[in-house]
Order: C-alpha cells, then structure tokens, then sequence
C-alpha cells in the first residue's frame, strides 16, 4: 500500500511540474511577441495591485523577470520574424520559377521517340498493303503531333471536348497497331464538351493505361474514359483492365507533371487520384473545380 | 551442345517462325520475306512472347524473327528459350540500348519497316549460315575444316546465350549500366491504401510524411491523409532512403517536401514543411542530419 502511496504521489508532483512547464513556456511566448506598451501596463497593473495589498515584493520579481526575459528572447524572436518574411518573398519567387518550369515541362514534347517510330513504321508498311488505311493513320499521326509539339498546338486546347477528340486521335494509331487488343470506351455527356479543362493531361493517362496496362497483357483490354460533374467538381476519369500497377514501378514524369500543373492552376482544388479498383486493372481520376463556360478558365 | 543434331537434313526447305503483336508487321515482313527467299518456309506466327516460346519449340525453325518489345514475354527472353535450336534475328522500330548491343555482338536485327535490301543481305547471310553448319555436319565424320567456320564468323551458342542475358539485363535497366541497377524489384514507389472498395495508390512522390500512430502508421499527403497497415519499420526497410528521412522514431520524412528547419524556443529542431501547415519534431538522434555544413 505504501509503494502504490508512493507512487502515486510522485505521479501526481510529476503531473504537477509538467502544467508548471507548460504555463511557464506559454508565458515565455507570450512575452516574446507582446508588445512593450503592453507589458508597460501589466507591470503597473501588477505594482497596483500588489501595492494595495502592501506587498510590492512579487510585483518587482515579476517586473523584473519578463523585462530580462523580454530582452533576450524578444530579439530571437524578432529575428523568427525577419526570417519567416524572407523565406515567404523566397516562396513566392519559387513558386513563379516553378510555374515557369511546369510551363516549360508541359509545352515540352512529350512524343515518345518508340511511339513515333511504330507509328511511321506502320504506315510505311500500310501504304504497300492498304493505302486508305495508310491514309488514315497518317492524318492521326499529324493530329497527335500537333496536340503534343507545342509550336504547334492549337489555342483552343483547353476544353475537355478538344482534349477528347485528341485522345481519340492517340488511341485511333494504337488501335490500328494493336488491333482487336484494343477497345475504347468514351462516356462524356455532350454538354461537358466545352468545359474548361488543362492540355496533355487526359493523352498522358490514356497513354499510361496503354504502355502500362494494356500493351504489356497478351489478351490486351479496354480503355474507358469517363467524365461527369459531382457537386462542382468535374471529374475525369481513365481506366483500364490491364496488369494494374507494380507499387515498385516509378509513376514517371507523366503523373508528376499532371500533379503539378493542377496545384499552379487550381491549388488544393484539384487533385489526381490513382486507385487500383477489386476487378484489376486501374483507374486515374482528375478531379478539378467544374466551370460551365471557356471563358472563365483560370 | 546438341545443336546439330537438330538441324534439317540436306535438301529440306529452310523454315522460319515471324513473331510480332503487330499483325500488318507480321504481314510486311511474310510479305518481304516471300520477294527475297522464296524457298523459305514461314512455319508458324505468333502475336506474342509466349506463343513464340510455344510454337518456336514445337517446329524448331531454322530462323526466328523476334520483334523485341512484345506483351508476354521480350523477344530477346523469347530469343534466350529458342537460340539452340534457331537462327534469331530481331526485329525493332526503335531501340537505342539494344541496337548498340546488336552491333556489337553481331547479332542480327532488322529495322522495321523491314526494306527489301536490308533483308535481302540478311537472308544471305543466314542462308550462308546454315549452309556452313550443314557443311560442317556433314564434313564432321571426314574431318574438322574449322577454316569454313571461319569463313562466315558464327558466333557460338554459349556465346549467344550470355549476349541474350547481358541485353535482357541492359533493356531491364533501361541503358543504366548493370553496376548501379538498382535491386530487382526496386524501390517502393507506391503507397497503397484501402478506400472504401478500392485501393488507392498513393504515389510517393505525393507524400508528405509518415507517422507511425499506435498499430497503423499515417500517410500524408499535402490533400488528404490515410491509414495503411504497414508499419515504419518495414517502410524504412523499402523506401529510398535518398527519398525519405527517419527524423524522429516515429516519423518519416520526404526530403524534397522540407521548406526549413528551425529551432523552437525550447532549443527543440522542428520541420517546417511545403503545403502543409504543421510541424514536424526532430529528435536528438536524428538530429544530425540538420547539421550546418
């Protein structure tokens, strides 16, 4: 019984020394940022008080203690304060540099010298074999190329109905090379067409479910694209029923820049989700605030 | 090495086995192939890796046209299974890494769109190929003439069976050279985490921190967190360390994600971090990894 006494005396001292530091560190901070005029008028509160009661003693420590204390962390906190100015004019500067870089990285040709060379070899060997299909392909290819070549890219890009017909131009190529391994699917309402959307995001993830999900399957898959508005927010969907995803695989640029393009434009409105649905395969939604007309684009 | 027991009697039409996931490739090149080497005999097609494993053993071809980057299985692992029995001769539109390999180890390849010329050159050089090894096989009970070998340089099997690992390896690494490959399966890349039905990959590029948080440990990222499972020690374990931090026993750190670190009033490193508004403790034993330079 006496140890458990003990025991819990010392608890209770324990205890009583931890909220003792606590207040002490928050009367610490508090002296740091007060102003003087502040501490000015509760030191002659303080003397006030403590001089009707007659005994002036605490109110000279107390005096006497937040002046020494006010001048030596009043300065290193004055100086928290210059440096956090500093590093938040460096922020701003960064972030303008790294929306000049994510600029750069977007207009960037993004061909990947393995698609391009396929697709030409294709349409070398269909214009001995099927002209018209040859024909075809190459008036794909030329669409492809100018949504990816920025010298080249239209300025009407952003509206999702223009990204679409994009996409579709990508997966027309890869569908004359793989053939009946590949189906597509678009579900995207009409009236959506003309929403704002950023360039290159949708090609970039339908060409990820193609390179990573599909073309490395024997039987191939399909690939379905879905757009819809929930609330405000317009979500864009692309998935696949391919391999899913190797979590030791490296996402590559083509996410990373995604992400990054939708935090310049849209901060913490817009985000980009992969998730790896129970049937297999995966599925990469954008989401992003949901505008009816072009012009209000951000 | 029983190669030559395999090979077709005299007077037998050569054969081969076209394997691309492509079909107007496959069609090109019959096609090609048929202008140049009519007497040529196109066994099998296969439209993948593993059905050219499949049909490569099951008709033991002369020659094997692989092109290299098929679903299933590469044309150079194909190539590993088949050399024994075939002459293999690949197949690209663009491989930087692997054609410098052809070229230096003599490897045949083509460039695909496969052009008349290109392929007429192989096939005579295949064609005086077999024709050397019949003439070795049927010279081999009279006498050796390893002067007709030299004549049209073969590179022997084994030769070929340790080029088709080295490239195996090269094309795995992308060009890196073997000595700073990473391990085979690499580091951990994605998070996974369950929402609601599905799994959520959370790319780790997108994480900010881990915490560990009694028996589940805590993702964050700079919109949402998650729960997963796994504990810190075995993300430690699988994490680039170059990537992530262990800056206290309970947290994990993405250094690309650290705006600063300062000291708190209590002389205590706290981590300041990019979007997002917390902070983060160091403790004491990791404090060396703030040191001023």
């Amino acid at each position: 019984m006496r140890a458990s006494q003990i025991n819990y005396a010392l608890d209770f001292v324990r205890d009583a020394i931890n909220e003792a530091g606590k207040w002490w560190w928050r009367f610490f901070d508090w002296l740091a940022v007060v102003e003087w005029r502040r501490l000015f008028v509760t030191w002659f509160v303080v003397l006030l008080c403590f001089g009707m009661l007659n005994t002036p003693e605490p109110a000279v420590w107390y005096i006497f203690i937040s002046f020494a204390v006010k001048i030596l962390a009043g300065g290193k906190r004055k100086a928290e304060l210059v440096a956090r100015d500093a590093t938040l004019q460096a922020n701003v500067a960064t972030l303008e540099r790294r929306l000049m870089e994510a600029q750069m990285a977007a207009l960037q040709a993004q061909v990947e010298p393995h698609f391009l060379f396929n697709t030409l070899a294709l349409i070398g060997q269909l214009i001995e074999t099927d002209p018209p299909e040859a024909a075809r392909v190459h008036a794909h290819l030329i669409d492809y190329l100018r949504s990816t070549l920025p010298q080249m890219r239209a300025r009407d890009g952003g509206t999702l109905g223009k990204q679409v017909e994009l996409s579709k131009a990508y997966l027309s190529i890869m569908q004359a090379r793989m053939k009946e391994r590949l189906k597509v699917k678009f579900e995207v309402p009409l009236f959506l067409h003309s929403a704002p959307f950023p360039p290159m995001m949708l090609q970039t993830l339908i060409e990820n479910s193609i390179k990573h999900g599909l073309e490395p399957k024997i039987e191939g898959g399909t690939v379905r694209v879905r757009a819809l508005v929930v609330d405000a927010t317009l979500q864009v969907e692309v998935c696949d029923d391919g391999g899913g995803i190797d979590p030791h695989a490296d996402d590559g640029v083509g996410l990373a820049n995604i992400r990054e393009r939708l935090q310049l434009l849209y901060g913490a409105q817009a985000e980009l989700l992969i998730a790896t649905p129970p049937g297999g395969g995966a599925c990469a939604t954008i989401r992003l605030p949901y505008k009816m007309m072009e012009d209000t684009a951000p | 090495m029983s190669t030559d027991s395999t090979l077709t009697p005299p007077g037998a039409p050569v054969t081969a086995l076209i394997a691309d996931d492509e079909a107007p490739m496959r069609d090109l090149l019959r096609a090609r192939l048929q202008a140049v080497w009519p007497e040529l005999r196109i066994v099998a097609e296969a439209a993948n890796g593993v059905q050219a494993v499949e049909l490569g053993e099951l008709h033991k071809p002369d020659i094997a046209f692989l092109d290299i980057r098929m679903p299933g299985l590469s044309g150079i692992e194909a190539a590993r299974r088949l050399y024994c029995h075939s002459q293999i001769v690949f197949a690209t539109a663009y491989d930087q890494y692997a054609l410098d390999a052809f070229e230096q180890g003599a490897l045949d390849y083509l460039l695909k769109p496969v052009s008349a010329e290109r392929l007429a050159a192989t096939c005579a050089r295949l064609r005086a190929r077999l024709q050397d090894r019949l003439n070795m096989r049927l010279e081999m009970g009279l006498e050796a003439q390893p002067a007709a070998r030299q004549a049209v340089a073969t590179p022997a099997p084994q030769d070929i069976g340790a080029q088709l690992a080295r490239l195996t390896a090269l094309l795995e690494n992308k060009g890196r050279p073997a000595a700073d490959a990473r391990p085979k399966n690499g580091y951990l890349r994605w998070i996974q985490a369950q929402v609601g039905a599905s799994l959520r990959m959370v790319s780790t590029r997108e994480v900010l921190f881990f915490q560990s948080d009694e028996k589940y440990t805590r993702v964050q990222t700079a919109t949402s967190e998650f729960l997963i499972r796994k504990t810190l020690k075995e993300l430690l374990d699988e994490l680039d360390p170059d990537e992530f931090w262990r800056i206290h026993r309970s947290t994990l750190v993405r250094v690309d994600a650290i705006a600063e670190v300062a000291r708190d009033v209590r002389g205590r490193q706290m981590l300041r971090l990019k979007n997002y508004p917390g902070e983060l403790e160091v403790s004491r034993n990791h404090s060396y990894l703030f040191q001023q330079m």
